[in-house]
């Protein structure tokens, strides 16, 4: 059953994204300051909402392990973590391009782009940490607590990386080059966007099996040595 | 409301907590290892710095706030490592769980006696600082003080409850400063930028928003910290 | 039309899609290691069972 869930949602989002992928490129007029590479935000942007929206609901998994103490809710925290950082390491990789293109730098300490390079290294180090702890129980306790400190601190870091550069101005990337994008524009960023989501639940969805698979190994091998 | 304010302000609470900072300050002050070792290492840091940087007088001023903090904070985590792992040799840590102390009280008085360390090492290494960069210290020293002890209080904050959570790991050296560092970017940003116009002399007006930040960073995670330490120490 | 920007554009796009690539597939390559583990486990259990009785 599961299984079927899975493959349905790969199967729509690439049915999407294959769709989107036409519409981007032969469809939608090039836009007028930046030419074609305007079209990777429509890449950059669901990315970016993906990965975001992951870390909070990881935090309320997180949260409801603690609760519960159900190592389940560790696996699914996990997961979406997990999947999480992979998309934000996708807006990572295409805000550079962008950037490479727009400024002619590769990195340009623009402040969305900041707090997003921020909020992996907290996330990268939440991998590290559950790394480093062999008992389960205490890695999902432990990791619970990193992931409440780091959607709390997300929000901080974002405010203040952006007032930051409003007092120390420098390049950054604007998605709107004159005012809002035009209406015909939009629609395929939406549709990326549930697009990456089904994705993204799909990877969680098989992510989150193989963590009980690695949980019923350790069971399995605690009962083969206990004899 | 009652229950809480005499969890976290009625006599026992205060008592146990102050006894776990003077255990902590008094084991440091015999011993003066971390505080050694870790003015030895600001200084180091600043002949590094040295050699990194060949500017202008002036331009050593803009960046003075900047490097001061970035050396407070790299001296700062040699302290904040030393916090919970002392107590790992002769099983102290988990004498201390056992014992009637809350989990919230040790941290607090962890955190007192971390703070109370980094700032003498803080208060050693700016004058040398101002030495060694010609940077002439600003009339508003007071404020300097103040915005030290607002920035020190997020760094020690953050620092403690990490060092709790890292103390049974094997690489806990590494793991700290690579956890704490990112999540200390708007404390830094906002202690930066105040001292940064403090000491170029620059108006204190318009950078209000990061004093207000350094507030509601450090009150958001002490109340944050003493709400989940307990998860960490015990469980 | 800048040919240039187009390049790099594709450059971006080629980039995304390998990392979502590479990501699947290292979840393809965990997912087997870990079946492998688990038959094994279990044959070693089995094997354990039956030798005691």
């Amino acid at each position: 059953m599961r299984l079927k869930i899975i493959l349905a949602l790969t199967v729509i989002a690439g049915l999407i994204l294959s769709v989107d992928l036409y519409r981007i490129f032969l469809q939608v007029p090039d836009e007028a300051n930046q030419g074609a590479i305007f079209r990777i935000i429509y890449f950059h942007v669901p990315a970016a909402i993906t990965s975001f929206t992951g870390f909070y609901l990881a935090m309320f998994s997180a949260i409801g392990f603690l609760v519960t103490k159900d190592l389940r809710f560790d696996s699914v925290a996990a997961s979406i973590n997990e999947v999480s950082l992979a998309f934000a390491s996708i807006t990572l990789c295409t805000g550079s391009i962008w950037g490479r293109i727009i400024w002619g730098i590769w990195w340009t300490w623009d402040p969305r782009l900041t707090s997003f390079f921020v909020c992996w290294l907290i996330y990268v180090g939440y991998f590290m940490l559950r790394r480093a702890i062999d008992d389960p129980t205490a890695r999902a306790r432990l990791s619970a607590v990193l992931s409440i400190f780091a959607c709390v601190d997300i929000v901080l870091v974002w405010k203040s990386i952006e007032w930051f550069r409003t007092q120390h101005p420098g390049p950054v990337l604007e998605i709107r080059g004159g005012g809002g994008m035009a209406p015909g524009m939009e629609a395929p960023l939406w549709w990326n966007f549930l697009a990456f989501l089904m994705l993204a639940t799909a990877l969680i969805l098989i992510r989150t099996r193989q963590e009980g698979m690695k949980l019923e190994i350790d069971a399995l091998r605690r009962h083969a040595h206990a004899f | 409301m009652k229950f809480l304010r005499q969890k976290f302000l009625g006599q026992k609470f205060v008592g146990q907590t102050l006894a776990i900072a003077a255990k902590d300050l008094r084991s440091e002050i015999r011993g003066k290892e971390a505080v050694n070792a870790s003015v030895s290492f600001a200084l180091v840091i600043l002949l590094l710095f040295s050699f990194a940087f060949d500017l202008e007088p002036e331009q050593i001023r803009d960046i003075a706030g900047g490097l001061l903090w970035l050396i407070f904070a790299f001296a700062g985590t040699l302290i904040l490592n030393r916090s919970f792992a002392r107590e790992l040799v002769n099983d102290c840590l988990d004498a201390l769980l056992a014992s009637p102390v809350s989990g919230a009280q040790l941290f607090f008085g962890k955190c007192l006696a971390n703070y109370v360390l980094i700032i003498i090492v803080e208060c050693i290494s700016l004058p040398v600082f101002a030495i060694f960069y010609n940077v002439r210290l600003p009339q508003r020293l007071a404020l300097l003080f103040l915005v030290m002890l607002l920035g020190t209080w997020g760094i020690t904050v953050i620092g403690t409850l990490f060092s709790a959570m890292t103390v049974n790991l094997r690489l806990r050296e590494l793991m700290l400063p690579t956890l704490i560092y990112p999540m200390l970017i708007p404390a830094l940003i906002g202690a930066i930028e105040l001292s940064r116009a403090l000491i170029t002399g620059g108006p204190l007006a318009e950078n209000m928003i990061w004093f207000r930040i350094l507030v509601a960073f450090n009150v958001i995670f002490t109340i944050l910290s003493l709400a989940l330490v307990e998860i960490v120490l015990v469980g | 039309m800048n040919p240039q920007n187009y390049n790099f554009m594709f450059y971006g796009f080629t980039v995304a899609w390998l990392i979502v690539m590479g990501y699947v597939i290292s979840i393809a390559v965990r997912e087997k290691k870990l079946r492998q583990e688990l038959d094994r486990v279990k044959k070693m259990i089995e094997e354990g069972e039956s030798t005691r009785r």
